[in-house]
């Protein structure tokens, strides 16, 4: 926040007072604004960053453990597939309901959709519901006598019907579909957002230079969304690697942890056993690499515009 | 952590209970009370107290309601005493123990959990205080052989398991073992007044089970979603092939102990097999403990392997169609499983009270009426002494002799997940790829007995 009011452009003023003294003037009113990013934003992170170079148990002194977390976390068969889990997370949170939303969205913008509002509403639900309840809808659904199964059986299927959530190998896919579900309305609202400032004559122009479906989204609808879905893929991106509620209220990272994800082991080694130190060297690495990540979504949009 | 297995529901029966069982003792109380029971309250002087009391045993029915009527009645004897308690669901419980206890307001009486995963830390952040003179004055080593008190003493460190003072005791006795239903071992043809006396007997009736059984039907159910479930029954696998002092070594990182000896990694291996040979069906990873008892209860499968803190649950469902049982002895003839008495009480170091709060403890424990209102609740007592069961209940009858078998042939082997802060889940992760058929016996028992070192080395380092 404060930073886009620093960028603010000053009023320069060119007669009167002394030069510098609105200067000051302005850092006074940007203070409140500060102190809260200082206190509950910067202090925590660096105070995080700092506790990833010690060995705590969160009650009892600390004591210096150096690059000690970080040895270990690179070192962690265990921590890196967490990663790994959280890479394949990305496909479900980000890349099929990116996916999904650009798919209805050419959909909606080629054909006129009635009760736009209606599918709209319905559609952008499931980013409404507490994730909570999300994933006890889910562990329902995917419960050996819940209605997937049972469908599955009842259309001839029953080879397929499985222990979604306690598979080995269904596990993970399992628990991205629900990532999915949620991501897409929000991947959707945001497009149609941008789909709705695009010229009506831009695609008028297009049908009488023949464009169908295919041509139109291509030349018309997708590069008019551009800035909409680098927001949608980067805040997608951030859920997925961030991921935690979903994979707690599901499976707790099993079965054998083929669902483990960094947020979940950080939950995990700073509360349930107690490795603070740990944690918060898995902490600032994820934090890391979601910058990273939402960098180089901007650089991979800024290249591709030029 | 051994136990996130508190069975839920069913409150309100319980509560029209407890309101009973609180009244009863409640008058009983008022009308022995006078001069000469005032004088006789060493606690007198304190004035009005409120003495707070956290508790994970919250199933009910169960252990909530015996606790709840205990407390009451401590009230009725010491009544400027206020017993105030507050039940968690474990789970949740023992991510805010250790810090309610060093917070301004820690509870004076307060459960922990045995093992390097909560009482090792109370231990060595000096939250809990050694009981060594209570001990001494409530005669608590009389109520607890010297092996079962040895999950409750750590060296004040915190850092050595199973040696130094007591930092707590305990009221229940848990342990695991056979529940099966008698209408289906009559169904497929067995006699359910004569099951097998050996394990190689029990081994044997799952073998001659499995085909008369529908395919998708399991023999015997479990639930193990979180995997942690599958150390109780593979206890009882394990019992058969080596002695429960091996086991108590490991979880007490005695010199020499290990995980991969030959002995382990035979009973690892016939465990797999049964799984192989579709003894446990195949939704187990799907379900949590309280949800396969509440499955069995309802006439799934034959058998439940799993702790006796079950039996109500199971009670409720299947009356006296259930029978519970030890696994039987393997070739040494010893009984032997996994199991311990409930959770233990601690007092805060910050406690203002720390004899009331004794007192208190051992009012729970071993206090009038402590036996019979667990008894109610077909729960065990875990001290030695207590009044036998009742006569005219076959099933709690089982129960007790079921944990009165493994006292007696030293044979509980505690909680293998007390071995270090990750095995609650580390060990509960391999056994999952174990059963699944995705890793060999003798690599598993590799990877955990590398995981418990990697802990041994961590701790032992400082």
């Amino acid at each position: 926040m404060s930073d886009a009011s620093r960028e603010a452009p000053r009023p320069r003023r060119v007669t009167g007072r002394a030069p510098g003294e609105p200067h000051r003037v302005a850092y006074l009113f940007l203070l409140p604004g500060l102190v809260a990013y200082v206190v509950f934003t910067l202090f925590p992170v660096v105070q995080t960053v700092r506790l990833s170079f010690y060995d705590w148990d969160g009650i009892t002194s600390k004591a210096w453990h150096g690059l000690g977390n970080y040895r270990e976390l690179f070192g962690s068969s265990e921590i890196r597939a967490a990663f790994g889990h959280s890479v394949e997370l990305i496909l479900f949170y980000a890349v099929f309901s990116l996916a999904i939303g650009l798919f209805l969205t050419a959909l909606m913008t080629h054909f006129r959709v009635r009760g736009l509002m209606f599918f709209r509403t319905v559609l952008f639900m499931p980013q409404t519901i507490a994730t909570v309840v999300v994933a006890q809808a889910f562990t329902w659904i995917y419960d050996p006598s819940g209605p997937l199964d049972a469908f599955l059986r009842s259309v001839g299927a029953g080879s397929f019907a499985k222990v979604w959530l306690g598979d080995f190998t269904w596990a993970l896919p399992a628990v991205g579909l629900i990532g999915t579900w949620i991501s897409f309305g929000l991947v959707l609202i945001l497009l149609l957002a941008g789909a709705q400032r695009i010229p009506q004559e831009l695609y008028e122009a297009a049908r009488v230079d023949g464009a169908g479906f295919v041509r139109e989204f291509v030349a018309v609808t997708l590069p008019g969304v551009r800035n909409e879905l680098l927001v949608a893929a980067t805040l997608t991106t951030i859920t997925a690697l961030r991921n935690f509620d979903i994979v707690y209220n599901t499976t707790s990272g099993g079965p054998a942890g083929r669902t483990e994800v960094p947020s979940w082991l950080m939950f995990h080694d700073a509360f349930e056993i107690h490795r603070v130190g740990l944690a918060a060297a898995i902490a600032t690495v994820l934090t890391a690499v979601i910058s990273l990540v939402a960098l180089g979504i901007s650089r991979f949009y800024t290249e591709a515009r030029q | 952590m051994n136990k996130s297995w508190r069975p839920r529901g069913l409150g309100l029966v319980a509560a029209a209970l407890v309101a009973f069982v609180a009244v009863g003792v409640a008058s009983a109380g008022a009308a022995t009370s006078g001069a000469t029971r005032a004088a006789q309250n060493p606690f007198a002087h304190y004035g009005k107290i409120t003495l707070n009391v956290w508790s994970a045993d919250n199933q009910d029915p169960g252990p909530k309601p015996v606790i709840v009527a205990l407390a009451n009645s401590f009230h009725a004897r010491y009544p400027n005493v206020t017993v105030k308690l507050k039940f968690y669901g474990l789970t949740d419980y023992l991510k805010i123990i250790q810090l309610a206890l060093n917070s301004g307001s820690a509870p004076d009486v307060a459960e922990g959990n045995q093992g390097y995963g909560t009482d090792s830390l109370l231990v060595k952040a000096k939250l809990i205080r050694p009981l060594t003179s209570y001990v001494k004055q409530y005669h608590w080593d009389k109520y607890f052989p010297p092996g079962a008190m040895a999950q409750f003493r750590w060296t004040p460190d915190g850092q050595t398991y199973g040696k130094g003072p007591v930092w707590g005791v305990a009221q229940f006795g848990q342990s695991t073992g056979i529940f099966y239903n008698r209408t289906a071992l009559k169904k497929y043809g067995f006699d359910p007044d004569k099951m097998p006396t050996s394990f190689a007997g029990f081994d044997k009736l799952l073998a001659q089970l499995r085909p008369k059984v529908p395919k998708n039907e399991p023999l015997a159910v479990i639930g193990d979603k979180s995997g942690y479930e599958s150390m109780h029954s593979y206890g009882l696998v394990q019992g058969a092939f080596l002695p429960a002092i091996a086991v108590r070594n490991w979880i007490f990182h005695a010199p020499g102990a290990r995980y991969d000896t030959p002995a382990n990694i035979k009973a690892l291996t016939l465990y797999q097999q049964w799984f192989k040979k579709g003894y446990f069906g195949n939704d187990y990873n799907a379900v949590d403990e309280n949800e396969a008892a509440a499955a069995f209860a309802k006439g799934k499968g034959i058998f439940y392997l799993g702790g006796n803190w079950q039996a109500q649950v199971i009670h409720a469902g299947l009356g006296s169609n259930v029978g519970f049982m030890n696994m039987p002895p393997g070739p040494s003839g010893k009984y032997v499983a996994v199991g311990a008495t409930s959770l233990p009480l601690h007092i805060s170091a910050k406690s203002k009270y720390p004899d009331v709060a004794a007192r208190f403890i051992d009012w729970q424990i071993a206090g009038p009426q402590s036996a019979r209102l667990m008894y109610a609740q077909n729960q065990v007592p875990a001290i030695l002494g207590a009044p036998a069961p009742p006569k005219g209940n076959p099933y709690m009858a089982s129960l007790g002799k079921g944990w009165q078998q493994l006292v007696k042939d030293n044979g509980l082997t505690l909680f293998p997940d007390w071995s270090a802060d990750t095995m609650f889940q580390f060990l509960g992760a391999q056994l999952q790829e174990l059963m699944a058929g995705r890793e060999t016996a003798d690599k598993m028992a590799k990877a955990v007995q590398g995981n418990w070192e990697a802990f041994d080395k961590r701790i032992h380092k400082k």
